[in-house]
């Protein structure tokens, strides 16, 4: 070939009128669809995720010689895998049979509902699981140790199921904040891992309003 | 994507997406993803324009960055044919090109690293070394030599070929 690809480019484009011009078609109906699949593969990843993790937690916990609290997280676990299996379920249910604006915006009232429910889960979750946490910590021998060691620099008579009360307290002031701010963690946790998705769909319905104003 | 705007302001300047689509893309599917996703992002940039530069740059430089996003998004998720193991065969499907001669460029265009194709792209487009440099957001002074060194070798790979 002798040509020069200047001159091969400009030879093979002399007409651009007979270029192609592929079709826009669908793609709001094919993109609205690709996040709600994405969404949906994220979520169901997520269950799985939360099984195998508390299975894990329950071996771990059992080689460092607390398989009560293993047991205790998977206990506070598995409600939320039956609740997310349940949620998931409720979002494929959804009717395609609507057009995919309507499609979308049904799965984005179902995606905040479901939002919502998880935060009430999370808000018994986070202080129960902490208060699990420090329970252990402190029936543990080296928890036993270091209140050994601050009963000696700070000595009370006054003792809460064996503890000393300061220790009990803080450790329920400790779940009161927990408590008070677990949906934000929550909501922080959510925005971590889907928040790009959420943009994503966020914009895609603004895009698919303002088309049809 | 309101049909007006797709009517006043792409489908005149469809031929630039065409044609950097079509050196990103190796199926008609991916083809016609690519230009739609353009078409969509012009569409959403459109307020960003700020007329410092002419709105056929402005083109020029959302379908390359669409085109380098879509890419660099496939390759992390499944694994493309990449440069030299590029069969000749996949680029048979274009409907969008008319002559063996062009798709034979395109081809040795595709064995090009992302941006070397978006420069060469440009430059065959008969941008100016500045205007190249605005749109892939590079430095004037070396484009020159650069274009110089990826013409080589698409003449090593054309001639490699014939």
């Amino acid at each position: 070939m002798n040509k020069s690809i200047e001159t091969m480019w400009k030879e093979g484009f002399v007409n651009e009128d007979q270029l192609t011009v592929p079709k826009v078609n669908d793609l709001y109906n094919r993109k609205s669809q690709n996040i709600v699949d994405k969404l949906q593969n994220m979520f169901a990843i997520n269950i799985n995720a939360i099984i195998i993790g508390s299975l894990i937690m329950l071996v771990m916990m059992s080689v460092i010689g607390a398989p009560f609290l293993g047991l205790y997280i998977c206990c506070l676990l598995m409600p939320l895998v039956i609740l997310a299996k349940k949620e998931l379920k409720k979002s494929v249910n959804l009717s395609k049979g609507q057009s995919s604006y309507d499609y979308l915006i049904s799965f984005n009232e179902w995606l905040q509902s479901s939002i919502d429910t998880y935060s009430w889960y999370y808000k018994m979750f986070y202080p129960l699981f902490f208060l699990g946490m420090a329970t252990q910590a402190i029936v543990s021998k080296a928890g036993g140790k270091i209140i050994a060691l601050f009963i000696e620099k700070f000595p009370t008579d006054i003792l809460i199921v064996g503890y000393p009360y300061y220790l009990i307290v803080l450790i329920t002031v400790l779940t009161l904040i927990v408590a008070r701010y677990a949906e934000a963690l929550y909501r922080l946790d959510l925005n971590i891992v889907y928040g790009r998705q959420f943009k994503k769909l966020e914009e895609l319905i603004t895009d698919m309003k303002t088309l049809r104003s | 994507m309101g049909s007006d705007f797709y009517q006043l302001s792409i489908l005149p300047y469809a031929g630039i997406i065409i044609k950097i689509c079509r050196a990103y893309t190796n199926s008609q599917e991916d083809f016609e993803d690519y230009y739609q996703e353009v078409c969509l992002q012009i569409w959403r940039s459109k307020d960003n324009f700020n007329k410092e530069s002419e709105w056929s740059t402005w083109i020029y430089r959302i379908s390359l960055n669409v085109c380098l996003t879509y890419l660099k998004r496939r390759k992390t998720g499944d694994k493309q044919i990449v440069s030299d193991s590029l069969p000749e065969e996949v680029i048979d499907d274009s409907k969008a090109f008319i002559s063996d001669e062009i798709n034979h460029l395109y081809n040795a265009i595709k064995h090009l690293s992302e941006t070397d194709r978006a420069i060469i792209l440009l430059y065959l487009e008969e941008k100016t070394y500045e205007e190249i440099a605005e749109i892939i957001g590079s430095n004037t002074n070396n484009i020159g030599v650069r274009i110089k060194r990826i013409k080589d070798r698409l003449n090593k790979i054309i001639n490699k070929k014939d």
